[in-house]
This record gives structure tokens, C-alpha cells and sequence, in this order.
């Protein structure tokens, strides 16, 4: 599970809604892979995400690389910026560990890279 | 098994450093080496023999064998070249070592356009001969015989003119139309609309006398148990045929003759597996059925003008071998087919319970009813969508490796860096076709999910119903084949509705569910198309053979089921809990014969499992199984559930949300589509 793929998952236990996201990585097995660093995916990435989460998420693997708390203007000129961005979202890969949804506390395990999410009926939103 | 050493490469033997373009091609041929053996139990050796895998070189793939052998023939004599059907390989077979050679150092790596006008590369690896014997010889059906020359010129003319069309009770239209084949019965009325016998109603007259003689020639010579106490007359006009089916256990007894009179014919029995065997039936011969050929495969006559036959063989009965030397066409006359049968009074016991209208019981399985509230849908779900994935999984997954045009079209069209999610995403066969975006995918298949892991694509295992991403963060969605699974109308809704909800404003959704429409505009599906074997004439059926049931059509040009889908759609979603939209309480859910027409909108579909060698690196792989055709008792069959839409069905259902607006509906090879976007 990459960090950018971690900034679009929440969890779905029933009621907690929007405050099931972002979830607490709790990893045991993390795997930094290289990808080709490409300026202009990055920058249309960014506006996507939620920055806060994406640096806290970055943080917990020890990961954080000097990423700034809060977007500067101009970002999308700034390469080393974009290089350190790239590397978070796209190079670093939680192979084991928890995901924990930080309203109810339910843990959903990631094994071989594979987050599992599946609820169990009473715990899905009807 | 060692990689290929640099003395295979034939253009640098003095350059054992392999450049980049070479080191991408080691590792994909490589990988078809292992996904061949994985998924196929062949294996490849790294010695030269004289036969060579070609892999992507198959007709499940596209590539027919005019196009394969023009290439293979460059590199030498080919002395046979077999394409099993469905399957993403072939096997070729050179005189000598030295053409095998030549084909694997110049053909490796080589790229072609198929059928569909993609491209592909073939990636060539040599084999042991052992391989050849795990195909199957050309024999008849078990239980299936012919007995040639039963009647003599003179009682074949007699018999012809002793039928006196011009009563004939099926009715003006049908006639008129000249488009079906002509039908008479006696003894029992045969009905089309349930495919059995008015059993407690015999037609006055019984047998015509004239059929006694033979009957009694038949009883005598062992053919048959029982005197017939019914038959339906058949004449087809060249151009004419019977779509595929199984004559109904419970109607009739084990044996069933049919005399073929005036002309020959190619029958094609299929059996559930997708084996298809095409079977001469002699004029004046006698069609014996019984056993398998008769309770598990399907017979039909495809509507065509002429038949592919052996020249050398040309009057005698048999099976029809695509061997490329020696086949002819024949032209179709008028045949006349006398069916004798006998009914059965009893509630069929054949073995083969999951084709038989009488047993509702296989190996300890109840067959499941159309579910009535949500938790019966969930559990119907749990039982026959998910444990069954999980089961098939690995063999699934070697079944779908061709993304399709229109899906790969959506994909790329997207813009760079767009989000897009793949609900259902199976084996993740659409994950990594766009290097530009960034696809995830989920499906509730934890083993289809761990080969998306293996291919290192983004996926997490979780249900459609209740998807674990934030809302509105899609570019697109793309949910293909999956819906159909959902055993509700609302939960199908609820689907739709997560799509929905997961697209940013001004995204969209493409959508794909199975058809119970397989032949549209008179196009006849892949789905029923089965083997892509090109040596078969492509025809089409004519609109009517859609009707009602497989024997008959009772409203020649219009679909009987237009007006059951379009009352079910409608009703679906506002019906009262206890009934079905046909109002029938407590139905249980038939089982689909592969390969044919929906005649249901819920049905249980088999899937018949190869099991391939497992996973676990130390355990001995295993060479393709001798018998691809697996026997019931022998290969596991699973059954899926599946709601397949009708024309309008799902348009209709993405119309109940609110916040999005159709963009495209369209009908694509079997399935029905809509492009939505998100207001």
C-alpha cells in the first residue's frame, strides 16, 4: 500500500462517517521501492490529496523527509520539493501492518501489501 | 528451470552483456514461462526439441490459425499445429530441431495484430513432446451412436410422403415466414413454452402405422428399451437449424432415435466444458442417443447453407476433425428428421442432477431459491459469488488476461494524473493498462486480490456495497462485470450509488453487467460464439431462435422475454417482499447451460474448475491434465449467481440516483454498458 493510495482510503465502520479518516498506519514491514519520477503527475497530484494526513502518514514511518506542514505557493516549480513528494506518495509501500480507523478503533490488516477492509455485516453502514 | 544462456541469443555471441531491450524481453518471456506453467501446467524446458509453446499465440487470444501458421511456416516445416480452443496458447510442432530453433530465435519476442486489430507479442519456449497426448482425440459423445443405412431408398420415399405438411398446426406466421423449420408431433404434443410433454393429454392417433417397422427393427436391435410412444417430425430447409439444447430428463426416457431422411446433416453436441464435437449424421442413418450424449451435452444444427465435412469421409457417420488437409464444404437439401421418444412417467434419476428438472439435489447441495429480503440475498452471495471466487480464483484469473477495446478506450482517454478506481476489479486486469493515472482497485475476492498484489498493482480487498475511500475523490470509476452478482434490485442500487458517491463533480463511471440479451442486432455474442476456432463459419441465428425456449419459437421475430424484462425492471424495484416480478413465490434459481441463451434473469452459472498446479514453489508442478474435459464426478463444478440485465435495465436503475446524468448506453459483446457522469 503506497502513502498515496493510504491518502484515499477511510474507514467505513457504520457511523463514523467522515471522521474515520485519515487511519493509523501501524507498520512492521515497510518497503521503499524506486519509481520514475515524473514533475507534472506529482503537481497534479498534490491538489488532490490531503496534505495534512499525507505528512502525519509520512511521519509515522519515519518517512517525513523535511515535508512542509503546509503547501508553500509555488510548489509546482520547485523540484526538490516535488522529488521529496514523489517520494512519499509513489516510493514508500507499507508491505505489513494495521490500518486503524481512528473513530471506533477497528484495526484492518495489511498483509504482502494487501490492505483487507472487509467488515463484517454488523459492523457495514446498512 | 534456467533462464536461456547467451548461446541461445543468435545475434551477439560474442556479447554475453545483454542490452536493455534484451533484458525486457528475457523477463517477459520468462514470465510467460511461469504463467504457463502456473496456470496451465506446462512446462518448458531450456533445451532445443521440436516443439515449441507459443504463448499469446492462441485463439482465446485472437489469433486464428491462418495468420499463426503464415508466420510458423517461414521458419520451417510445420508438421502440425495445435490451437486449443479458449486457451492463450498454442503448440507447433517442426519437422526437425534446427526449424524449431529458427522459429524460437527469430519468432521470440515477435509482434502481430489479432483479430481485434491489438497488438500482441509472441513469446516462444520449447517443450517435451509429452504435451501432445494431453489433447483430446476426436470421439463421439459417450453414449452417442450412429447406425448407418437403417432404412432402405424405398421406405425412406414412403416415410417422407406419408407426412402431410399442409395441416401442419403451428400456425400461419410461422409458416409463412419460412425462416423456421417446419414441426409436427404425434403421440404427445411436444410444448415449447416449458420444453415438455402434455403428459396426461396424448394426441388422438397415436404413431402413424407406417413408423412400425422400423420401431420394431430398432426394439430388436437394442437401441432402445421401449417402445416410443411419441414424435415430432423436423423438415429444415437449408439455411435452417435448432439452436443448442438438452431434451428436458423428466419428458423423456434414457434413449432417443432420430432417423435423419432426405439429406445429411452436421449436428454439434457440446458439452459443458465448451468441448464442442460436430457429427456427421448420414442420410438414412440413425442418431442414437443416450447416457451423456443425451442428459449432459447439448445437440443443435447451427442455420447455415453448407456444412464443413471430410472429403475423404463424405456419406459416413463420425466426428468432424479440423484437420486443415482434408475438409470440404457440403451443401444443404431439405433433411427430415423423425424423433422417436418415449415419455417418462417417473421423475428422471439420471446421473447428472445438475442438468435434470427432477433433482434438485447435487452431492449434498440444495439449490438456493430467489432470495426474498437483503439477508437472504447476502447469504445467497456469500454462497455463490464469493466462496465460489475464492475457490476458482487461480483458474479464473487465466481466463481473463484480454482487457476489452472500449474499456482500455475509457481508460485512455483519461487525463494524466486522474484517480480511478476499479470496483470489482478481479485479477486487476485493467490496473496497469494507463501508465498516466492512478488506478486502485478492490474486490471482495481476498485470492483475485493477492494476484493484484503479485502483478504489484494498488488493490484492497473490501464489498461494492460499502467502499473504503473517500467520497468524491475519483476522477473516474470503472465497475465491469460485477453488479450483475448483487442478488436485489436495491442492493444493485446501492451499488451504483457508491460509484457515484466515490466521483468528484464532473467525473464519470463506466459500467458493464452481463446481458440476458447474448445475441443483439443478430450478432451473436463471443459468449455464444464459445471457440474462436477460425475454421468456423461465422453465422448468425435469426432473430426468432431468441424466443421462448431452446426447441421452439413461438413468436418468430419478436422476443418472448422483451415483455418479461421490461415489467421486471419496473418492478423489481417497487415490488412487494414475498413475490418475484413474475409473482412467483419461493422459485428456485435454474442453472444456466453454458454457452446458450439466458431464458432467466437470475440463474446459477457453472464453472467448471482446472485445477492447475498450486502455488507453493516447492510442490511438483504438474503437466496439463490428459483430459481436458473433465467428467462431472471428477472436475468440482461451482455455480455463480447472476442477475443479468435486460435492455434498459441498467439505464433505467443509474436514472434512480439523482446526482448524475448518462452520458453513453451502449451494448458491448454481451453486456449491456452506461457511461455515467457525476452533476
Amino acid at each position: 500500500m503506497k502513502l498515496l493510495t493510504h491518502n484515499l482510503l477511510s474507514s467505513h465502520v457504520r457511523g463514523v462517517g467522515p471522521r474515520g479518516f485519515p487511519l493509523r498506519i501501524q507498520a512492521t514491514e515497510v518497503r521503499v521501492s524506486p519509481v520514475d519520477f515524473n514533475p507534472d503527475f506529482v503537481t497534479r497530484m498534490i491538489p488532490k490529496m490531503e496534505w495534512t494526513a499525507l505528512v502525519e502518514a509520512a511521519e509515522s514511518l519515519g518517512h517525513l523527509s523535511e515535508l512542509p506542514r503546509e503547501l508553500a505557493e509555488g510548489y509546482e516549480k520547485d523540484e526538490e520539493f516535488l522529488r521529496k513528494v514523489h517520494h512519499v506518495l509513489l516510493e514508500v509501500e507499507v508491505v505489513e501492518g494495521t490500518l486503524q480507523c481512528p473513530e471506533s478503533g477497528r484495526l484492518f490488516p495489511i498483509s504482502r501489501g494487501i490492505p483487507n477492509m472487509l467488515l463484517s455485516d454488523e459492523e457495514a453502514a446498512s | 528451470m534456467a533462464a536461456p544462456s547467451a548461446s541461445m541469443d543468435n545475434n551477439n555471441p560474442n556479447h554475453p552483456k545483454l542490452s536493455k531491450t534484451e533484458k525486457k524481453f528475457l523477463r517477459k518471456q520468462t514470465k510467460a514461462r511461469h504463467t504457463l506453467l502456473r496456470h496451465e501446467g506446462i512446462e518448458s524446458v531450456s533445451h532445443a526439441t521440436e516443439s515449441l509453446v507459443i504463448a499469446n499465440g492462441g485463439l482465446g487470444n485472437g489469433v486464428s490459425r491462418t495468420q499463426l501458421l503464415r508466420v510458423l511456416e517461414r521458419c520451417g516445416s510445420v508438421e502440425a499445429l495445435l490451437m486449443p480452443p479458449n486457451k492463450p496458447y498454442s503448440f507447433v510442432r517442426y519437422r526437425t530441431k534446427e526449424e524449431s530453433k529458427r522459429a524460437y530465435a527469430t519468432l521470440n519476442g515477435k509482434e502481430m495484430v489479432d483479430d481485434l486489430g491489438q497488438n500482441i507479442t509472441l513469446y516462444l519456449n520449447f517443450v517435451e513432446k509429452v504435451h501432445w497426448q494431453g489433447l483430446r482425440p476426436p470421439v463421439l459423445p459417450p453414449g452417442l451412436m450412429i447406425v448407418e443405412e437403417i432404412v432402405s431408398p424405398e421406405d425412406e420415399k414412403m416415410l417422407l410422403e406419408s407426412i402431410d405438411w399442409t395441416d401442419n398446426s403451428l400456425g400461419q406466421n410461422a409458416q409463412k415466414s419460412l425462416k423456421h423449420r417446419k414441426v409436427k408431433h404425434y403421440g404427445y404434443e411436444f410444448r415449447y413454452d416449458n420444453n415438455n410433454v402434455d403428459k396426461d393429454k396424448p394426441l388422438p392417433g397415436g404413431l402413424p402405422d407406417i413408423c412400425n417397422t422400423i420401431l420394431e427393427k430398432c426394439l430388436k436391435e437394442g437401441h432402445i428399451k421401449y417402445f416410443p410412444d411419441q414424435l415430432t417430425v423436423n423438415q429444415y430447409e437449408p439455411g435452417q437449424g435448432i439452436p443448442p439444447h438438452i431434451d428436458t430428463h423428466s419428458a423423456f426416457e434414457n434413449e432417443i432415435i432420430s432417423l435423419s431422411l432426405g439429406a445429411e446433416i452436421v449436428m454439434d453436441f457440446k458439452h459443458p466444458d465448451g468441448y464442442t464435437v460436430s457429427v456427421m449424421l448420414p442420410q438414412r442413418s440413425l442418431l442414437v442417443m443416450t447416457g451423456e450424449s443425451r442428459y449432459l451435452w447439448t445437440h443443435g444444427i447451427t442455420p447455415r447453407k453448407f456444412d464443413v465435412i471430410q472429403a475423404s469421409q463424405r456419406q459416413k457417420s463420425g466426428v468432424i476433425t479440423s484437420d486443415a488437409g482434408n475438409l470440404t464444404l457440403n451443401k444443404r437439401r431439405v433433411r427430415t428428421s423423425f424423433t422417436f421418444r418415449k415419455v417418462r412417467r417417473t421423475p428422471c434419476d439420471c446421473s447428472y442432477p445438475l442438468f435434470c428438472d427432477s433433482q434438485s439435489c447435487h452431492q449434498n447441495e440444495t439449490f438456493p431459491s430467489f432470495p426474498e429480503n437483503d439477508k437472504e440475498a447476502s447469504e445467497l452471495e456469500q454462497e455463490y459469488v464469493h466462496r465460489v471466487y475464492e475457490e476458482i480464483a487461480e483458474h479464473f484469473s487465466s481466463t481473463r488476461h484480454t482487457p476489452w477495446p472500449q474499456i482500455v478506450a475509457f481508460l485512455k482517454a483519461l487525463p494524466k494524473g486522474s484517480i480511478v478506481a476499479d470496483i470489482g476489479c478481479g485479477n486487476g486486469k485493467y490496473l496497469g493498462l494507463n501508465k498516466e493515472i492512478y488506478m486502485i482497485g478492490c474486490d471482495r475476492s481476498q485470492n483475485l486480490i493477492e494476484i493484484c498484489g503479485e502483478r504489484q498493482f494498488q488493490a484492497f480487498v473490501c464489498d461494492a456495497l460499502t467502499v473504503p475511500i473517500r467520497s468524491e475523490t475519483c476522477d473516474a470509476c470503472i465497475s465491469i462485470a460485477v453488479i450483475h452478482h448483487f442478488a436485489t434490485a436495491e442492493r444493485r442500487l446501492a451499488t451504483l450509488q457508491e460509484l457515484a458517491r466515490l466521483l468528484r463533480p464532473g467525473g464519470r463511471a463506466l459500467i458493464y453487467v452481463w446481458a440476458m440479451e447474448q445475441e443483439y442486432n443478430k450478432q451473436k455474442s463471443k459468449y455464444l460464439k464459445g471457440s474462436r476456432d477460425s475454421d468456423e463459419k461465422k453465422e448468425h441465428f435469426s432473430s426468432g431462435v431468441l424466443a421462448s425456449g431452446p426447441l421452439g419459437e413461438q413468436n418468430p421475430g419478436t422476443s418472448n422475454h422483451d415483455s418479461v424484462c421490461s415489467i421486471s425492471a419496473i418492478n423489481d424495484l417497487t415490488r412487494e417482499e414475498g413475490s418475484n416480478a413474475n409473482g412467483v413465490i419461493n422459485s428456485k434459481l435454474p442453472v444456466h447451460i453454458n454457452r446458450t441463451s439466458f431464458h432467466s434473469q437470475d440463474v446459477l452459472v457453472p464453472w467448471h474448475l482446472k485445477r492447475g498446479p498450486t502455488r507453493e514453489k516447492h510442490s511438483e508442478p504438474q503437466k496439463l491434465k490428459s483430459d481436458p474435459v473433465g467428467l462431472p464426478d471428477s472436475t468440482p463444478i461451482f455455480h455463480r449467481y447472476y442477475h443479468v440485465f435486460c435492455e434498459g435495465e441498467l439505464e433505467a436503475a443509474c436514472r434512480m440516483l439523482n446526482n448524475i446524468s448518462i452520458q453513453q448506453s451502449y451494448y458491448d459483446q454481451g453486456n449491456w454498458c452506461v457511461i455515467f457522469k457525476k452533476l
